[in-house]
């Protein structure tokens, strides 16, 4: 359990800046989501933290103890990588025991803590399977094994599970997320998929370009982006977000969306043109609601419905359950958005307002 | 323009039986998905519609015509490249061009064929460029146009998504049904996300060790799943399937004879005031909500709408949307629930 700090975090590789000014503390125990597009600086700064990477800028204080120069193995951390490398000669066993025997634990306590997280990662079974010839599943789940088993207080995951199957990343986020609270490190993951930040972390960091757009926990992020950024890449799909004007209507300011209608009242400072947000499950069918689009197609997966909009130049996505009655491909839908759903953005600086 | 069936088709590799007496019907201009785990046989279907592969036993039919024993090149059947690849030192029309100048086409009827497929697939205008200054849309649509242009009566495609990221593989699978609803031609296409084969398909089949399990429309599998794997494999997170004796702490009665497992879609499962349960854990994902409740030995898993406020530990009442419970026997097949029996009667 160990406090993070990243102090005006910087860096530069040549003329190309890869991170810069970043500024985030991770509280003892916390489990913070490096969330963020290839290119956007997460791996950059979880590299840093490992001691893999010197900063160009900024300073890295692990429970206020500056980190600059501390080479990788003594700072405490256990890393899993992308492409988790596995001793495939070795015994699923040994490769959990590794660790542990380089760090000169005893026998009984080696037997004792290997013993516990082959439990934990449903790998008691295969103990003494050799690693050759494994599943990518079970690899995984062992390269997560033989980091936590020597306990570091912190511990870093760069997407490990961006090669998995869909089925096992589910069962694996659970997993994840409960190791974490068991053994209560602070975790640092890495990943460019908002569905896994949003199920397992504490709190998400928003990245993009190398800069810090948002952090917050996952709720808060997703109900108040900061930017249309954070609002389109979180949330599954991601907001709606469409240009319109803020006009005074005869009950207070709307935002005009021209061949689309209008967004019904809102709460807005001043008139002129602005970026009209709001999530597609607060998509409301309603036939006298002031929106109508085309609907382009229609997706049904399992329990719900998604439409894909378009009108002029505006599209939008709206999900609803799969029981709703809603028109086929080719028709039209109105509908309304609760004002307090709404979310606006500067049509020039597309922050929030 | 194809139809394609498969009669009890059996294709073995050594020991293993790779497709065990499948047999199912693809209406023409459907998009056709094959769906299941890694090694239940999808990939050999393809192969065996190719031609690639001889079936051991059955016999398979295209357009009501015996293909078995008629080779790849006859079957006019395409495939297009895993993951879309295109020939990246080619333009977009010496990519589209390849397959007939491979087959040396006279010159004028290749260009007849090329502007045929690129005007079907709206690409006339990027032509000229390279693979590597196209959009990953316009990339997908050239890379169709590759196997289409010798205009074939169906094409195959392999899990051709499974590389992108979830965000890029929600966009792509739009826009791949969207070429094929314009194009209006069979398009067969295996994959193993639960979710891709529900938005795109048609029509889809289940597959299990090299077997099918259950053929339908995606609302039809998913609705009425024939057993539990299929109820398990379509959906996230998966069905419940707890023990019958679990029915009365879930407040469902009119269980049909012979029910041995009750399945609760987690969407179905309705969270109240009670004692049936404890919350186990609550996900908040913004739309949607995912508890866990532990009730008595069993982990039961909901899914709200919104974002509902729920702590661990608290207790809670269960019961499932009237109508949506599933039966099942001991062996995992469905029974029909005594209410849809009475229905009917």
């Amino acid at each position: 359990m160990t406090e993070i700090v990243l102090d005006n975090l910087g860096k530069s590789f040549g003329d190309f800046t890869a991170l810069k000014d970043m500024n985030l503390t991770i509280a003892q125990g916390e489990f913070v989501a490096l969330l963020g597009p290839s290119g956007c600086g997460k791996s950059t700064t979880m590299n840093m933290i490992a001691g893999m990477l010197e900063p160009s800028e900024g300073q890295i204080r692990f429970d206020g103890k500056p980190m600059n120069g501390m080479p990788m193995a003594r700072r405490g951390v256990g890393f899993v990588f992308q492409n988790y490398a596995i001793f495939t000669h070795m015994t699923v066993r040994e490769n959990l025991a590794y660790g542990l025997k380089a760090q000169g634990v005893s026998r009984a306590e080696t037997q004792r803590r290997v013993g516990e997280i082959a439990q934990l990662l449903q790998l008691t079974d295969l103990l003494d399977r050799r690693a050759a010839g494994l599943s990518v599943n079970i690899l995984q789940r062992l390269a997560i094994g033989r980091s936590a088993v020597v306990e570091p207080s912190i511990f870093l995951l760069d997407e490990p599970l961006s090669n998995v199957d869909a089925a096992f990343r589910a069962v694996m986020r659970q997993e994840l997320k409960s190791l974490q609270r068991q053994f209560k490190q602070t975790m640092v993951y890495v990943t460019h998929d908002q569905l896994e930040a949003m199920t397992m972390a504490d709190r998400i960091a928003v990245m993009d370009h190398g800069k810090l757009l948002q952090v917050g926990t996952p709720i808060e992020v997703y109900n108040h982006p900061a930017d249309t950024f954070v609002a389109r890449f979180i949330g599954a799909p991601g907001m709606n977000l469409l240009d319109g004007r803020i006009t005074g209507g005869d009950s207070g300011p709307v935002v005009d969306l021209g061949a689309a209608g209008h967004s019904g009242p809102v709460t807005a400072p001043g008139t002129g043109p602005v970026i009209f947000g709001f999530r597609p499950e607060e998509v409301h069918p309603d036939p006298n609601g002031p929106i109508q689009m085309a609907i382009t197609m229609v997706e049904r997966i399992g329990a719900r419905i998604i439409l894909h909009l378009a009108e002029g130049p505006h599209v939008a996505k709206a999900v609803l359950d799969a029981e709703t009655q809603v028109p086929d491909q080719g028709g039209m839908i109105r509908f309304s958005v609760p004002a307090a759903s709404v979310r606006l953005f500067d049509a020039q600086t597309e922050r929030a307002l | 323009m194809a139809s394609i069936s498969f009669r009890n088709v059996t294709k073995r590799f050594g020991d293993t039986l790779a497709v065990d007496d499948v047999s199912f019907d693809i209406r023409d201009n459907a998009f056709f998905c094959l769906f299941g785990p890694p090694l239940s046989g999808k990939s050999t279907i393809l192969k065996l519609i190719l031609g690639l592969e001889q079936p051991d036993a059955g016999e398979i039919l295209i357009d009501g015509r015996p293909v078995t024993h008629i080779g790849p090149a006859k079957r006019n059947v395409a495939m297009v490249f895993q993951n879309l690849a295109l020939f990246p030192h080619m333009s977009a029309l010496d990519n589209v061009r390849f397959p007939l100048v491979e087959r040396r086409m006279p010159k004028a009827e290749i260009a007849a064929k090329v502007s045929a497929v690129s005007e079907k697939l709206h690409i006339g205008h990027i032509l000229h460029k390279p693979p590597a200054q196209l959009s990953g849309g316009e990339r997908q649509r050239v890379a169709i146009a590759r196997a289409l242009v010798r205009d074939p009566a169906a094409y195959l495609m392999d899990d051709p998504i499974s590389a992108l990221d979830a965000r890029l593989r929600e966009q792509t699978r739009v826009e791949l049904r969207r070429i094929q609803q314009e194009l209006g031609k069979t398009l067969v296409y295996v994959t193993h996300d639960q979710e891709e084969a529900m938005s795109v398909a048609d029509g889809m089949a289940v597959l299990r060790d090299g077997r099918i399990c259950q053929t339908g429309t995606p609302e039809e599998l998913y609705r009425s799943p024939n057993s539990t794997y299929v109820g398990g494999m379509l959906g996230a997170p998966a069905m419940n399937v707890v023990p019958i004796t679990m029915a009365s702490r879930l407040s469902v009665d009119a269980a049909p004879r012979g029910a041995d497992q009750l399945g609760v879609r987690p969407e179905n499962l309705r969270v109240g005031v009670g004692e049936a349960g404890t919350i186990a854990d609550v996900e908040p994902m913004g739309a949607f909500t995912t508890l866990t409740v532990q009730a008595g030995d069993t982990t039961l898993r909901a899914t709200l709408r919104g974002q509902p406020k729920y702590t661990v530990g608290q207790p809670v009442g269960l019961s499932v949307d009237p109508g949506r419970a599933h039966f099942f026997d001991e062996g995992g097949a469905a029974l029909e629930s005594a209410r849809r029996e009475e229905e009917r009667t």
